[in-house]
């Protein structure tokens, strides 16, 4: 199953133009090819994030996850189809808010079988005012960076609770201001809906809060901590 | 040797949550790898005998020699402290068991491991065998010139393989369909498209092994003049730990230079991964292997993975067959390296390109490649326009060539040769 090729196409594309025009000149956000560029990373780095909590936190039985390399480094990734579609459309819609700057934060929560959240993976994004790609190995220090951070995901069991059996999963999205209101209008949103997070999702009685990781870089800062439910079972 | 080690270890693994291997403690700390092993056991030791605070989980290096379906093997594996006695048992003789890592986390799988020492020795990666057990006198960087003649060497062969190409691929559909089968269960629902990609992948495996045969030739007579036939794996051993499977993960994983025969190794990797039990045999066939170029497919394919054919720098390090013993049982006990699936043909023009093509060919698309890549990749996009598209993209490889600096982690200048496999695109 090939995960990245509904957007690799773009970002390479983008890519491309960008390289070979401006080889090592200083963008600013305006550029849209960059903007599609980070968005790009983002969301291959969350999709390669989310299949790895999966796999880590045991929401569902590791027969069905499959070794792939990102950033060059083994990670977990589900062979299923319909869950890998259902992940693969939530950051499909996602990154447009990204490109534009729109999304603050992207949200895993772990649910218990009476649906209240056990744990919030937390996704924190922000993109810096101006974006520039001035240095040779930017984009290698942002794969060593991810490569950290998921890493760190591997081994987040060290200071989490056991989840209790039977937990399920759902990925939220908080953004700015009424950026949801143009997305209506965007066809992929019509194919599949958003629906605005209930309260009940979104917060968490009792929440610890734990950092996982942050990382700093030219063109993206990113922060990820979990939220834990005090008492789970 | 004083105590502030233990504090150190100490704090890597407790107040940083990290997983501390002994190859990346080694490098961090810059001491020798045995007395990161040694510091390591100890840590374990008095955390061990405390009794109090966080559980510690601990992974251990086992070698040793077993037998399986009649056959002797060097098996090394590294395995959780759960499995340690299981494992044990199994071997006819021990070898050599020691502390691989320390963690708090109990890791579901070898991954993490991998990730760990990536970063560690790609820093380091003039030095990295500074601390090593192995040594090898005869293992020296290559000139520039003698490098060239290598890159030239690995582009004449596969115009020649691409004739035999069909008769390898009957071959390895034989290989890669027990690997096929292995998924059981939960993973047989998608076992019909693991099936098609590895058939795939084995495809490519083949013309790129062809490549190597050259390369291999060379490095097996050199070795062949070694009584053991184990030694003969051991034979030119390079600059790596005595740890080797981080080292063939990251020979295998790391993307390769624009020489064709590093892919070839990850390919290859991949192609052993999937029928472990046939390199297995290969091992005790190998002195034979090494001496006769035999025109067995069978050999063909596992020679270069045996002889860790990879340019002359890569050479014969040591090939000790590495299983890690994942803690689920997992379809295949197989090394990190993934099997990943091939990037459809979208993506990759057609094999016979590969050599220039090489970065394409690849299954996994980083970040650091889709950079290099572009170049490649976004104007054979356009399928119907492939054939003409590499002409043009010959010439552009040249002017890529200081892009394809910008990502690589590694100057190339800095490191001519031995290291150069490190290198990424």
């Amino acid at each position: 199953m090939i995960f990245y090729k509904r957007d690799a196409p773009l970002f390479i594309k983008g890519c491309c133009i960008y390289f070979g025009c401006f080889s090592m000149a200083t963008l600013t956000r305006q550029d849209l090819n960059f903007g599609q560029v980070v968005a790009d990373i983002l969301c291959e780095f969350l999709e390669v994030a989310i299949h790895l909590i999966l796999y880590v936190r045991e929401i569902y039985p590791s027969g069905i996850f499959q070794k792939r390399k990102k950033y060059n480094v083994p990670v977990q990734m589900s062979c299923h189809p319909e869950l890998n579609q259902y992940i693969q459309d939530t950051l499909h819609c996602v990154k447009p808010l990204i490109q534009k700057n729109e999304a603050e934060k992207v949200v895993m929560v772990i649910m218990d079988k009476e649906h209240h959240p056990v744990e919030r993976f937390v996704f924190e994004i922000s993109q810096p005012p101006l974006l520039s790609i001035s240095s040779e190995t930017l984009l290698s220090h942002v794969e060593q960076l991810l490569r950290a951070m998921i890493l760190k995901i591997s081994v987040c069991d060290a200071v989490l609770d056991n989840n209790p059996p039977g937990c399920t999963f759902t990925l939220l999205v908080h953004t700015r201001e009424a950026a949801t209101r143009n997305m209506e209008k965007v066809q992929v949103i019509k194919d599949f809906p958003w629906i605005v997070a209930d309260e009940q999702e979104v917060h968490m009685e009792e929440a610890k809060l734990i950092p996982l990781k942050t990382m700093t870089s030219d063109i993206l800062k990113m922060q990820l901590y979990v939220e834990e439910r005090t008492q789970k079972n | 040797m004083d105590d502030l080690y233990l504090d150190n270890i100490d704090e890597f693994v407790n107040d940083q949550n990290k997983i501390v291997t002994y190859k990346w403690l080694s490098l961090t700390l810059g001491v020798h790898v045995n007395t990161a092993k040694q510091m390591l056991y100890h840590y374990l030791q008095q955390k061990r005998n405390e009794s109090s605070g966080t559980p510690l989980h601990a992974t251990y290096l086992v070698s040793g020699k077993c037998v399986e379906n009649g056959s002797t093997y060097h098996k090394v594996s590294v395995v959780r402290e759960d499995k340690l006695d299981a494992v044990k048992a199994k071997m006819d003789v021990t070898i050599s068991v020691h502390v691989y890592s320390v963690q708090r986390a109990e890791l579901k799988d070898s991954s993490p491991l991998y990730s760990t020492d990536y970063d560690a020795v790609k820093e380091n990666l003039k030095n990295c065998n500074k601390y090593s057990a192995i040594r090898c006198a005869a293992a020296v960087p290559l000139s520039s010139s003698e490098l060239q003649r290598a890159q030239e060497k690995a582009l004449v062969p596969p115009v020649e393989k691409e004739i035999s190409k069909p008769g390898f691929n009957e071959n390895t559909s034989a290989t890669s369909k027990p690997s096929a089968k292995q998924p059981a269960g939960i993973m047989g629902m998608f076992a019909s498209k693991n099936a098609s990609k590895s058939q795939e992948s084995s495809k490519e495996v083949k013309t790129e092994q062809k490549e190597d045969f050259s390369l291999v030739e060379t490095s097996k007579s050199k070795t062949a003049s070694k009584a053991n036939p184990m030694s003969n794996f051991f034979g030119k051993s390079a600059q790596k730990k005595a740890d080797e499977k981080p080292n063939k993960s990251i020979k295998e994983e790391m993307d390769s230079s624009s020489t064709a025969s590093a892919t070839a190794s990850l390919k290859q990797s991949q192609t052993s991964s999937k029928s472990e039990t046939d390199v297995k045999e290969e091992q005790s066939k190998v002195s034979k292997a090494l001496k006769v170029e035999s025109k067995d497919t069978r050999n063909k394919t596992k020679r270069p993975e045996v002889v860790d054919s990879d340019d002359e720098k890569m050479l014969s390090q040591q090939k000790k067959r590495r299983r890690i013993k994942k803690p689920q049982p997992d379809s295949s006990d197989e090394e990190v390296v993934p099997d990943s699936p091939p990037v459809p043909n979208v993506h990759t023009p057609s094999p016979k390109k590969q050599v220039k093509r090489e970065p394409v060919s690849h299954q996994e698309v980083s970040i650091t490649n889709i950079m290099t890549e572009k170049g490649y990749v976004s104007e054979s996009y356009s399928e119907s326009e492939e054939e003409p598209e590499s002409n043009s993209q010959a010439k552009d490889s040249s002017s890529l060539k200081h892009q394809k600096k910008t990502s690589a982690a590694k100057k190339p200048t800095k490191q001519p040769s031995i290291m150069g496999f490190f290198q990424k695109k």
